[in-house]
């Protein structure tokens, strides 16, 4: 790679330092013992030890990984499914109509979705809660998920699969030992994107949750109706430290396999 | 593909794990209690304790939910799917809740603790008899600002302070039709439910010689406007005034002469309660002097309970800009219910006004 010119470097500073800005912002206000955002006053931990000794709190953040990770999980698989089903079609008028179903589904606005989830659980006499959530969650990834996977699989030669046929591989085999370690870095990368949207999803998670079961920005919005207190930053702030790390752990993993193939190869 | 299978089953035992943490959480407060109620109210809007406390008196769970505003909580209890036991809409939305049938009568002898109400605010226009719903806080509309940043001569005890030249461009008016044309009427003399095209219009009038000091017409987000001192003077609902001068102290509130609108938030049973018991016992707890003087202390809204007043920081209670004298309390006016044509009409008069700022 060649090296960044100063201008480049400053540019790309100055792209961070806007991303990353509110929320250090608000981590920084988040020890702030003054209790508003006004001025700084001194140190402490106090709002952190507010979250913590909330136990509803606590249940409420623990619902929401639980959601997103599930929801993750369920949308990876169906969609993976459903991406190599839609490019396995050989008509190509029928999979451009898929695909723009799909996408249709990306660009409609959340609320409409999140409406018509209640008007439907409400219709065929599903309780509100855990599950409403979820089927909902899942619904919204798995188009994100058929979209990030889609390149890869286009992008691979569909001779490495007429080879493997030709070897005497199964279709199961085809599936297992070819197609999906190729696509592998799509499947992961739709999974994180799934995550990011199960956890940040406000407006559909709006309508459909119910008998007590909430998620976090369902809790941050109704607290922040009387203004930001700071256990909403104390809070902000675990769930940035928690997916810095996850980042982190995914990275070094990663590398960590690639390493290790590259040596394999060696 | 091995790494696949991996990934799968790490989430998988992940969530099983935290499955069962949220269950010991959850199920650490109340061991062994099969009754629950829900409730469901506006955010903060309750000392968490007191939960606790109601769950450890009786021996029933509460799970507790938020909304953050009325017409998405109808929507909720509309739709069912939720089993809501208590609810607490503002007045108005308690009388279209009656309309639209969402609500159960209250058995009033399940709640001995109701004689604790002040019965200055109990059967009211929009509630005769309170057979639907029990006052769980009240306050006014007025203006909030800082004194160090107007001129001497004004102390807004009276609408017509607003229109001062000295305030151009610095007031803040909240976005609602019924707030700012009711604003206009009282500023007239008038009573803010007029049903009247002419008193309507002259309102109208009125507030568009305003327009020159009006900076903005927004929602919450005064809140840290005014905090942060970068607002002057807002006319705004005094519960939200009261959390400005929690965090301001500089800042000051104020109800004009002339009049203005006073509001209620209500405990109500929808019609998709599950446990009526219940419900009552936890509307009963909450009017309890002493209960309700703690959850007074930590919301600091007004309330309707004048056993619990007796309970209060006497500074609290005689703090006229929150809990009117006589005098002014007989001028304040409560939202009525003014139909469908003639709230289109208050809408359209305060369109009106809106654009004609700048």
């Amino acid at each position: 790679m060649k090296k960044l010119s100063t201008a480049s470097k400053i540019y790309l500073l100055l792209v961070f330092i806007v991303l990353y800005a509110p929320i250090f912002y608000l981590i920084f206000y988040s020890f702030n013992s003054g209790g508003s955002m006004n001025s700084f006053e001194s140190f402490t931990l106090d709002h952190y030890q507010a979250v913590f000794e909330d136990s509803r709190l606590i249940v409420i953040l623990i619902n929401t990984v639980i959601i997103a990770l599930l929801s993750g999980l369920i949308a990876t698989i169906i969609g993976t499914l459903g991406a190599i089903g839609i490019v396995s079609i050989k008509d190509k008028k029928m999979r451009n109509t898929i695909l723009s179903l799909n996408n249709v589904l990306i660009v409609s606005p959340d609320v409409v979705i999140g409406a018509s989830f209640l008007i439907l659980f409400t219709m065929i006499g599903v309780k509100l809660g855990f599950t409403s959530v979820l089927v909902s969650h899942v619904a919204f990834s798995i188009p994100i998920v058929v979209l990030m996977v889609l390149p890869k699989l286009l992008e691979m030669n569909t001779s490495l699969i007429d080879a493997a046929r030709d070897l005497g591989a199964s279709k199961r085999d085809v599936l297992t030992r070819v197609i999906l370690p190729y696509i592998q870095p799509g499947i992961f990368a739709g999974f994180f994107l799934a995550l990011t949207y199960s956890l940040d999803d406000f407006a559909v998670t709006f309508f459909v949750t119910g008998n007590g079961f909430s998620t976090l920005s369902i809790e941050i919005y109704s607290m922040a109706r009387t203004g930001i207190s700071l256990t909403v930053n104390a809070i902000s702030g675990l769930v940035f430290f928690v997916t810095v790390l996850v980042v982190i752990g995914y990275y070094t993993v990663t590398n960590r396999r690639k390493r290790v193939s590259e040596e394999v190869q060696r | 593909m091995k790494s696949l299978v991996q990934a799968t089953v790490a989430i998988i035992v992940v969530c099983a794990l935290l499955f069962f943490m949220a269950d010991r959480l959850e199920s650490a407060g109340s061991a062994g209690s099969k009754d629950t109620i829900t409730v469901y109210n506006w955010g903060e809007y309750i000392d968490p304790d007191i939960i606790d406390q109601f769950t450890e008196e009786t021996g029933i769970k509460v799970i507790y939910e938020t909304f953050d505003s009325n017409e998405a909580m109808m929507t909720k209890v509309e739709q069912g799917g939720s089993a809501y036991d208590v609810a607490v809409p503002s007045e108005y939305m308690v009388e279209m809740m009656k309309e639209k049938d969402l609500l159960l009568p209250i058995d009033h002898s399940k709640l001995p603790n109701l004689q604790n109400i002040d019965p200055y605010f109990l059967d009211l226009a929009f509630d005769p008899g309170n057979k639907y719903s029990i006052p769980y806080f009240w306050g006014t509309v007025g203006i909030v600002y800082n004194p160090s940043l107007v001129a001497d001569h004004l102390d807004f005890t009276s609408w017509e302070d607003l229109w001062d030249p000295s305030l151009k461009e610095k007031v803040f008016l909240v976005d609602g039709a019924r707030e700012v044309m009711g604003m206009g009427l009282n500023s007239l003399g008038e009573s803010l439910n007029a049903k009247d095209e002419t008193l309507l219009r002259q309102a109208t009038d009125k507030l568009i010689t305003l327009s020159p000091n009006i900076k903005a017409i927004i929602g919450d987000e005064i809140t840290p406007l005014m905090i942060n001192n970068e607002a002057t003077v807002a006319l705004t609902w005094s519960g939200q005034a009261a959390d400005m001068m929690w965090e301001n102290e500089e800042l000051d509130f104020a109800v004009p002469e002339e009049g203005s609108n006073l509001w209620f938030d209500n405990f109500v049973i929808p019609k998709t309660a599950a446990n009526l018991e219940g419900a009552h016992a936890f509307i009963n707890f909450m009017l309890d002097a002493e209960n309700s003087a703690q959850n007074n202390d930590y919301v600091g809204y007004s309330t309707p309970n004048a056993a619990a007043m007796e309970l209060m920081d006497p500074e609290v209670i005689e703090d006229e800009r929150f809990y009117p004298d006589e005098e002014l309390r007989d001028k304040l006016e409560v939202y009525e219910n003014l139909g469908l044509r003639w709230l289109g009409k208050y809408n359209e008069y305060f369109l009106k006004f809106k654009m004609s700022i700048r």
